[in-house]
């Protein structure tokens, strides 16, 4: 089956707005297997997941400072896709 | 097992291929293999594993054995209408494929500088773009980890300049937290095979990471093997490894028996989380730990990882060298 991949493309924000660095992102969900790996983000919060096929795929994000968040989104085409994380305490 | 004394280099998907330019990859690479059993180096404290075949851990009572047993632990079978996570790119999924995904049974381990736990690692990949991620590798020798193939070359990302060879690997043995009871050494010297770098199949996802040190002979390293399908199916799979979705660097362990197999991949209801990619699906053997799988793959319905078969073996026996 040809797949086509698309770029999910996000940042990660703290409570005030603040980028989070080293926050841990990943797929927990998706149309098709998934590489168990994540992604750490960059200093200024900035992260980027492939996603292989089209569909809708569910991200999460940890840290060590705020809680845990999930977040969906939905991909067609090869076509990128942006997220913004906002972590709560 | 039997101990070859003539390298058997696989060909096909299966032919390895090195970061290394061809001059360099040969001046690394050693003369003779060594053995295939584990071993568990110096002072290991290695806890006698259950009678059912999972790891004995504090606080972990997760009933592996028997099916009947299983079936009393997930009383509800899943009927939900999810594909089988291999169906989509594999074709018609094998039979029995589709099994539930329990409760969360992760266990933290706190005691990783004991063996086996120290002969995983948490791995701080940085890519050849720059961006960084987080994985799992398992000693098989003095100087070589296992992990998945997705963890040394990244394929098909579509961000440009990330896919190829990662760019560098730090690997932290039985790291627990900040605390690195072995230290960290960072390699730029992996392996692969061209059925993952060049076709990016999902069948042929593993690769190896290569020290510059002996650092296997302190923490141990896994045994592993190819077993029948049966054999296999009547196995219970231990997996541990450094989840994203714990506190950083600390390391998580879950067993159950095996779901199902096919010619390449073991699929299983073993809970994990992305970064632990390229973890041990090992089995307990005689009080031995033997890999059968590298973790590779999350899904809605199974885990998979990419199965230890004579290829891959022969490739595992050459890059433990």
């Amino acid at each position: 089956m040809a797949l086509s991949p698309s770029v999910i493309s996000g940042v990660v924000h703290g409570p005030r707005g603040e980028a989070v660095a080293n926050a841990r992102v990943y797929f927990t969900d998706g149309p098709v297997p998934l590489p168990d790996i994540a992604a750490l983000t960059d200093r200024d919060g900035a992260f980027s997941l492939t996603a292989p096929a089209p569909g809708k795929y569910v991200i999460e994000c940890a840290t060590d400072e705020f809680a845990v968040r999930s977040q969906a989104v939905s991909v067609s085409g090869g076509q990128p896709a942006r997220l913004e994380i906002r972590l709560k305490k | 097992m039997a101990t070859k004394k003539k390298e058997t280099v696989p060909t096909g998907p299966h032919t390895p291929i090195s970061s290394l330019s061809k001059e360099a990859a040969e001046a690394t690479t050693p003369e003779e293999s060594v053995s295939k059993p584990p071993a568990e180096g110096k002072d290991p404290k290695t806890p006698k594993p259950r009678a059912d075949g999972a790891e004995s851990v504090k606080g972990f009572k997760t009933k592996v054995g028997p099916e009947s047993a299983m079936a009393a632990v997930y009383k509800a079978p899943n009927t939900s209408k999810l594909k089988d996570i291999g169906e989509a790119s594999f074709g018609p999924p094998p039979p029995k494929a589709e099994t539930v995904h329990g409760p969360d049974d992760r266990i933290k381990i706190t005691t990783t500088s004991i063996y086996p736990w120290r002969a995983h690692a948490s791995l701080l990949i940085t890519a050849a773009d720059g961006s960084q991620w987080i994985g799992t590798g398992w000693f098989i020798g003095p100087h070589t980890l296992m992990t998945a193939g997705h963890v040394v070359y990244i394929k098909n990302s579509g961000v440009a300049g990330r896919d190829g060879w990662v760019r560098s690997i730090d690997v932290m043995p039985g790291r627990n937290g900040s605390s690195l009871p072995y230290g960290k050494v960072t390699s730029r010297n992996f392996r692969s095979v061209v059925g993952w770098a060049n076709s990016g199949d999902e069948n042929f996802d593993y690769g190896a990471i290569i020290l510059s040190t002996n650092l296997g002979n302190t923490t141990g390293w896994f045994g592993f093997g190819v077993f029948s399908d049966a054999d296999l199916l009547a196995s219970v799979g231990n997996i541990s490894g450094y989840p994203g979705d714990k506190p950083a660097g600390t390391q998580w362990y879950d067993a159950r028996r095996i779901a199902n197999v096919n010619a390449r991949k073991v699929y299983y209801d073993i809970d994990t989380f992305g970064g632990q990619s390229g973890s041990a699906v090992y089995r307990i053997i005689n009080g031995g730990r033997y890999g059968i799988a590298v973790h590779a793959y999350g899904g809605a319905t199974t885990n998979s990882g990419t199965r230890i078969v004579r290829p891959v073996f022969d490739n595992m026996v050459n890059w433990k060298a």
